[in-house]
């Protein structure tokens, strides 16, 4: 896979987290390439650094060492400002929790990447109903998130991470709080638009039936790929 | 408009907070503007007993208020009937009221007092004065009585034992040095609120004193101007006209005026000072404990594209919405305790000096409404650049980790 085809290239990437006077090492030197519309699934016992690795994956955090690029673009030395323009434009986040905004409707919620790019208003209207319709919640689209179930409020979060057509999908167990056969249909969906917009997604997870779907399943294990 | 529905969504989401800080903000503001209000109105209600009692401009000779006159009227104004009918051909002048000031002993036959008098033309003098000075019995003295008439204090009325139509006898000393005496009778019994004055007032006609000083000057001339506003302009006039003369207006004179406008202001700044601190507390208060509680949602809006000005800009937004809310009710409080206060005749009680009251009412300024309101929304989003910059600006992952 050449490099100049990778949605995310990361190369030899380490973060070690200080807890109290020992230091633990999360990362002991990644290396990744993401091709565009590549679905990877990071598989790993809990604490072997897969969250650790879609943060830096995500633009969220920084590596202690190692480089990375998004999209052919050089991050390493970028400031917090440039970082987060480059999230706002290319990459989406699917987290385990969910993380709407209470106060918005599901509507807004999904609405809101497209307020931070300056979207105009009749644009954002069309693309965030065909957004909501193809998540299926067309009928809950004034909902509050407390007023959603679980699995309704994942397809929120995914149609929020998606609106935008992002390059990049970071997906940090998105299932894990779901039952199963919710979590099946959250799969399936998440696959299915991610494959129609053609996003690059890394995802976290236990879920075999995740990993089948994905094009690659890598395995972490003590902050190194096997 | 997206941004300020959200910064108000999120102020609705902790409603009983949000109240609490709107609350605190709007009595804070009331407080601010009726005290605003009160030190307004006192301060028009002090220009006005000012300027009625001294007159808005007023012109003396160029040594006429030095006080170190050898005799009476030494610097008093000779050609004061032609100056007084110059004066009061300027635009703006409502009355020109010539005045002597003069003092002696005044003797009902057994006892004596000290007075301090002034000659005025009673016809122009007691209407220009006003409610200024209330007359107890009788009324001003005619100018043209067969025997020189007075007013007196009622203070001094109760030490010389005088009613209306008493006999009394002033003694003075001529503009020739001398001691001369005049009889003269009792017409009213005046207060002008002061005790200390009312205990030596004596307001006779003019053309008496003239007679009792042995002298036809005037001491000053007082103009009465149709609007206070009008003061320093006619003032600037006469000033031109009559370089010779010292003109005074009656800020200049106000020394009661003077020293409550700056005590009050004092005392209020103090007292905006104090609301200043108590909303600011309120507000870092309330919308830090928001900023705590949304920092896992700060973590997610950061993570998906926010920046961190972005996210201060929406705290911002809603400082600003509870601080302009507590702004509007405060004004209401404010603006129904001004109106409760014309009808409820309350009074205050007499200042330091005074043996009267004055009623409580509240001054309308629009100005000074407009200030608070600004200043407390300003306030407000100080409060929350303050408390949201640290959380907007942690980093994601420890903000998404938050609990
Ligand atoms: N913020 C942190 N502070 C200290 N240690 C951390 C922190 N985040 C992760 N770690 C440690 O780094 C290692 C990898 O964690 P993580 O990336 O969360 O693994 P996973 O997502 O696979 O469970 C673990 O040992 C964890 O305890
Ligand atoms: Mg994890």
């Amino acid at each position: 896979m050449s490099m100049a085809q990778a949605t995310v290239s990361l190369g030899g990437l380490r973060k070690s987290y200080r807890v109290g006077e020992s230091s633990v090492e999360a990362l002991k030197g990644v290396s990744l390439a993401v091709a565009a519309g590549e679905m990877v699934a990071l598989t790993g016992p809990s604490g072997s650094g897969k969250s650790t690795l879609l943060n830096l994956c995500g633009l969220i955090d920084t590596p202690d060492a190692g480089s990375r690029e998004l999209c052919g673009k050089v991050l390493d030395g970028l400031d917090e400002i440039r970082l987060t323009q480059l999230r706002r434009e290319k990459v989406g986040f699917i987290f385990q929790g969910f993380n709407l905004v209470p106060v918005m409707t599901a509507y807004d919620n999904v609405e809101y990447p497209l307020l931070l790019l300056g979207v105009a208003l009749e644009e954002r209207r069309r693309r965030v109903a065909e957004a909501l319709h193809r998540v299926g919640l067309d009928a809950l689209a004034r909902r509050l998130p407390d007023a959603l179930s679980g699995g309704q409020r994942q397809r929120v979060a995914i149609a929020r991470a998606l609106i935008k057509a992002p390059a990049l999908v970071i997906a940090d167990e998105p299932t894990a709080n779901l039952d199963s056969a919710t979590a099946r249909q959250i799969v399936d969906l998440l696959h299915e638009l991610a494959r129609e917009r053609s996003a690059s997604v890394v995802v976290a997870t236990h879920d075999e039936r995740m990993s089948s779907h994905c094009d690659r399943v890598l395995h972490l294990i003590d902050g190194e790929l096997q | 408009m997206k941004w300020l529905i959200f910064a108000w969504k999120n102020v609705m989401r902790n409603r009983r907070r949000s109240l609490t800080a709107m609350l605190i903000t709007a009595f804070g503001s009331a407080a601010v503007l009726a005290s605003g209000g009160f030190a307004l109105f006192t301060y028009e209600s002090l220009e006005e007993m000012t300027a009625r009692d001294t007159g808005h401009v007023v012109v003396a000779h160029a040594r006429g208020f030095e006080g170190d006159e050898d005799v009476p009227l030494q610097h008093g104004l000779a050609d004061a009937t032609a100056l007084a009918a110059r004066f009061a051909a300027l635009p703006g002048v409502r009355a020109v009221a010539p005045r002597v000031q003069f003092s002696g002993l005044i003797s009902n036959g057994d006892k004596s007092a000290v007075f301090v008098g002034s000659g005025v033309v009673p016809e122009i003098d007691f209407r220009l004065r006003g409610p200024q000075m209330s007359f107890l019995a009788g009324q001003p003295p005619a100018s043209k009585a067969p025997a020189p008439e007075v007013v007196i204090g009622n203070e001094l009325a109760r030490l010389m034992k005088a009613k209306v139509g008493t006999l009394l006898t002033l003694l003075a000393t001529t503009t020739e040095g001398n001691l001369n005496a005049v009889d003269v009778i009792v017409s009213g019994i005046a207060s002008v609120g002061v005790p200390e004055i009312d205990k030596r007032l004596v307001l006779a006609d003019l053309a008496s004193v003239q007679k009792l000083l042995l002298s036809d000057k005037v001491g000053t001339l007082s103009i009465y101007l149709k609007e206070t506003a009008d003061t320093e302009l006619v003032a600037g006039r006469v000033r031109e006209s009559q370089p010779g003369l010292t003109v005074k207006t009656w800020r200049d004179l106000a020394v009661f005026y003077q020293a409550v406008r700056a005590l009050y202001n004092r005392i209020f700044g103090i007292l905006g000072v104090i609301m200043i601190c108590i909303v600011l507390f309120a507000m870092v208060n309330t919308l830090g404990m928001a900023v705590v509680e949304r920092t896992r949602e700060i973590g997610t809006l950061r993570a998906i594209g926010t920046l961190p000005g972005e996210i201060v800009r929406n705290f911002v937004f809603e400082g600003m919405a509870i601080g302009a809310a507590g702004a509007v009710a405060g004004m209401l409080l404010a603006g129904a305790a001004t109106v409760a206060l014309l009808f409820a005749g309350a009074e205050m009680p007499p200042p330091p000096g005074r043996s009267v009251g004055y009623p409580l009412l509240l001054s309308f300024s629009p100005t000074l409404y407009g200030a608070v309101t600004l200043m407390v929304i300003a306030l407000a989003a100080g409060a929350a650049w303050l408390v949201s910059r640290r959380a907007a600006n942690k980093p994601v992952t420890e903000a998404l980790a938050h609990v």
